[in-house]
């Protein structure tokens, strides 16, 4: 017999028995638990929310724990498994209920992601789906496991043969034991077999973000399944092991999900895409407070990428817009580009619509076309790369392709065409690579790389799609040593975004002159340096007026009023701060100006002197 | 000692599917059977989309290896064949030594068949005709090719799902858990390792009988 029943710590043999039966309840919850709790991973929408860490549930410790020794079974860590399960409070008798819920993300409006999931699931969507409100409220039980010790029916002198054989309770305990571990044993198989299981392994595998989540809770009060709940799950009822003076029953009922494996991953992930580029606005909102910035604005994309893995922003945010997020696989885009047809099909811009209705728009679109190729993720990308080809930099490696650049472009006057055409000939004229090229014009080099990776991510077969071969062919496009794996964009974005975008927002606010700032700054300039730039040039007063002030406070410094010095003060900041933009003027022709104003002044002055007090030299 | 037979639903798999096939459901009966402490490894499978669980002892992983290659090489020379591979728990029991005889015996408690029909790999429909098999649509071919593999998945989850029944209906007969061993020992038979007319007639006839008992 197992040492561990002699480590009870209790003479008598129910008290051994309790103790195998709490520690039953103990083990099938974390066996039930490790299998339905998706590790939280940063790719995870709500991390929060997660019951097991990712760290603790995935790695196996080769030491064996004392927990591991009861039933020989050695699971991998998941506290929450004993979290849920209050040692303390919770007797032997009562039953014990694991819900796995299916929970759609609270800001996952449009819900294409878990319909495709949940119509595999025969009883379909809880009757709170058509609440489309109360999104919170947009979850799904779908398994239902429960583990009861039942002691009503005390069967005294066990039926079973092996009791009949050793008359002995120790012996009783001991059947009792090997049973309960086989028990376990299949529990352990079986919740790898159920559907469910399949949502929890590619929730864990892929590395897409998902509008719902898997969570495995312990109610304290179950709610009863309704008869129709019920009459859709199957219900699967382990043999009751029998103990001194009572059963110990586990049982599941589960939906049955049928093939998950072809259809759900596939409709999927554009969803996902949506929000994945698209959320997340606002961050540049705060960090550069004093730039109007234009929702749907794209070059701002860059930006939010790295930030929608995170949960808060779809807490803070006003959703930006999903129109200019939704990424299109590449080859969609290139489609749509090469296509003319479709990229006539241009939607409005996404700032002339309000948000909430551009995502209605958006979600339709979805649904009426299918996605993996859906022309209305083309066209909110043909958007998206005009709007960018106005202000990014982006370079044109394919002279060949300025025909077509210009009908795609057409609508966007300020396409500088000449101004890139001399950087890097495309070296293939395959479909493929001309579409790499296409986009890589549109979007400018970093955002091709983004775009590259979410098209991968994007693509019908998740697990495939990632392979690096369908990255390095694009790869080799650029001659780029420094040109990562689409998802390793996420950590060097931390460095190496802060020139990219700080440039787009100088752009997005102040047209002409913002080329020389972003060019004069080194390409590893900090974040802060870009905005202390920013705001300064927009906070920095015309010259004109500056100097006018300046001239007022000059010719008045024996007067009484202060507020000319002090704007002489800020005048003379901003231009000294703001000189890299003024450096085109030279300081000749502002001195010259300078001279000219004082001249009037000194007119002025002498004039107003003469008439009226010195009071009317404030107001001029 | 009572030896408890399981019957496993027939499968049909083809040539290059025997081994995930294998694999699992052999793995899953063993799991079931290693009653030590174990760490449980989860293991997906790359054709079909079914993860099941081995216990983690590197001596099962190579002898089901080992088994598996061994019957696929015998399969290979034996083409389009039902077949059978048993697995079979037991206990050691040693013979009062005698002056002849020092015998250890195996007491069977429990034997699994696994009960395959391999399929040649590019099987045509009978009836078709060559020129009929070139007009068909590739697409229509691997949508044959998925349905079938999507029915293989389904009817291995139900084998799985038949060792779990058969696991939880039959307690009593499983010996105690002994300290120190982490799984009942357990020898696989297939149809290479009595690969005589004879072996083949037992096997047939054991397939016929469906409850031999010649073993318990």
């Amino acid at each position: 017999m197992s040492s561990s029943q002699n480590r009870s710590g209790s003479n008598s043999e129910s008290a051994k028995a309790e103790q195998i039966i709490f520690e039953f309840f103990a083990k099938s919850l974390h066996i039930i638990l490790e299998s339905r709790t998706p590790f939280m991973s940063s790719r995870n929408f709500s991390g929060d929310q997660m019951v097991c860490s990712s760290s603790s549930s995935s790695s196996s410790s080769s030491s064996v724990r004392p927990r591991d020794k009861w039933f020989n079974l050695a699971l991998r860590e998941c506290p929450a498994a004993l979290e849920s399960f209050d040692i303390g409070r919770r007797s032997s008798l009562e039953p014990l209920v694991v819900n796995v819920v299916l929970v759609a993300s609270p800001f996952a409006t449009d819900q294409i992601g878990k319909r495709e999931l949940i119509r595999n699931f025969s009883g379909g969507w809880s009757s709170d789906q058509d609440e489309m409100g109360c999104e919170s409220k947009n979850e799904q039980i779908i398994e239902r496991w429960i583990v009861q010790y039942d002691n009503r029916k005390v069967r005294e002198s066990a039926t079973t043969t092996s009791s009949r054989r050793s008359s002995s309770s120790n012996s009783k305990l001991q059947v009792m034991y090997k049973k309960a571990t086989l028990l376990l044993r299949s529990l352990f198989v079986m919740v790898r077999l159920l559907p469910a299981y399949k949502i929890f392994r590619e929730l864990n595998s892929s590395g897409q973000i998902f509008k719902f989540k898997l969570v495995p809770r312990v109610p304290s009060i179950v709610e009863p399944f309704t008869r129709r709940e019920e009459a859709e799950m199957q219900r699967f009822a382990f043999t009751p092991v029998e103990t001194l003076c009572g059963r110990l029953c586990l049982s599941v009922l589960y939906r049955s999900l049928s093939d998950v494996s072809c259809e759900h991953s596939t409709p999927m992930s554009p969803t996902f895409i949506t929000d994945y580029v698209g959320s997340p606005l606002a961050d540049p909102l705060k960090r550069f407070p004093s730039l109007p910035l234009s929702y749907g604005s794209p070059p701002l994309l860059p930006f939010q990428r790295r930030h929608s893995w995170s949960f808060d922003r779809y807490k803070a945010s006003p959703p930006p817009s999903v129109s200019c997020s939704p990424s299109p696989t590449h080859s969609d885009l290139h489609g749509a580009l090469v296509s003319n047809p479709c990229s006539r099909r241009l939607p409005p811009h996404p700032c002339d619509i309000p948000t909430g209705r551009r995502k209605e728009c958006y979600v339709e679109e979805c649904q009426d076309f299918s996605p993996p190729c859906s022309p209305s993720g083309a066209i909110h990308a043909v958007t998206r790369g005009i709007t960018r080809t106005e202000s990014a930099p982006v370079r044109i490696p394919a002279p060949s392709f300025q025909s077509k650049q210009n009908n795609v472009v057409a609508p966007s006057p300020n396409l500088k065409l000449s101004r890139h055409a001399s950087l890097k000939p495309v070296r293939s004229s395959g479909v493929v690579e001309s579409g790499g090229a296409l986009e890589k014009f549109l979007y400018g080099r970093e955002d091709f790389r983004r775009n590259s990776g979410v098209r991968l991510s994007s693509n019908s077969s998740p697990r495939i799609s990632f392979s690096r071969s369908s990255s390095r062919s694009f790869q080799d496009d650029f001659d780029d040593n420094d040109f990562p794996c689409p998802f390793d964009v996420e950590d060097d974005d931390i460095t190496d975004r802060s020139s990219r975008p700080g440039s787009y927002d100088q752009r997005g606010d102040i047209p002409e002159p913002t080329h020389e700032p972003s060019g004069s700054y080194p390409k590893k300039s900090q974040d802060a340096a870009v905005g202390a730039l920013v705001s300064m040039l927009k906070k920095a007063p015309p010259l004109r007026q500056d100097v006018s002030i300046t001239e007022v406070s000059w010719n008045n410094n024996n007067s009484n009023n202060n507020k000319p010095a002090r704007g002489q003060e800020a005048a003379a900041a901003s231009i000294t701060a703001s000189g890299l933009a003024l450096a085109s003027k030279t300081t000749a022709d502002a001195l010259e100006e300078l001279r000219s104003y004082k001249e009037m002044k000194n007119v002025l002055l002498s004039q107003s002197a003469m008439d009226t007090s010195s009071v009317n030299t404030t107001t001029t | 000692m009572n030896c408890e037979v399981c019957q496993l639903k027939e499968l049909e798999v083809e040539s290059f599917e025997i081994r995930e096939v294998l694999r699992c459901i052999l793995h899953t009966i063993v799991f079931h059977r290693a009653l030590g402490l174990i760490r449980p490894k989860d293991i997906d499978l790359e054709l079909f989309e079914i993860t099941y669980v081995q216990c983690g002892e590197i001596e099962v992983e190579k002898k089901i290896d080992e088994k598996i290659e061994q019957y696929i090489s015998w399969i290979e020379k034996h083409p389009n064949k039902k077949n059978q591979i048993c697995v079979s728990f037991y206990e050691v029991k040693s013979k009062q030594p005698s002056w002849f005889t020092n015998k250890i015996e195996r007491s069977y408690w429990e034997q699994w068949y696994i009960n395959l029909n391999v399929l040649q790999p590019s099987k045509s429909p009978i009836g078709k005709s060559h020129h009929a098999k070139l007009v068909m649509d590739p697409g229509e071919a691997s949508e044959e090719r998925n349905s079938r593999r999507t029915q293989l998945e389904q009817s291995l989850q139900e084998v799985l799902f038949q060792i779990i029944k058969f696991v939880n209906e039959k307690k009593d007969h499983v010996p105690p858990i002994n300290d120190g061993v982490i799984y009942c020992p357990f020898e696989i038979t297939t149809p290479s390792s009595s690969d005589s007319t004879f072996g083949m007639d037992m096997i047939k006839r054991m397939l016929h009988s469906g409850h031999p008992s010649m073993l318990g």
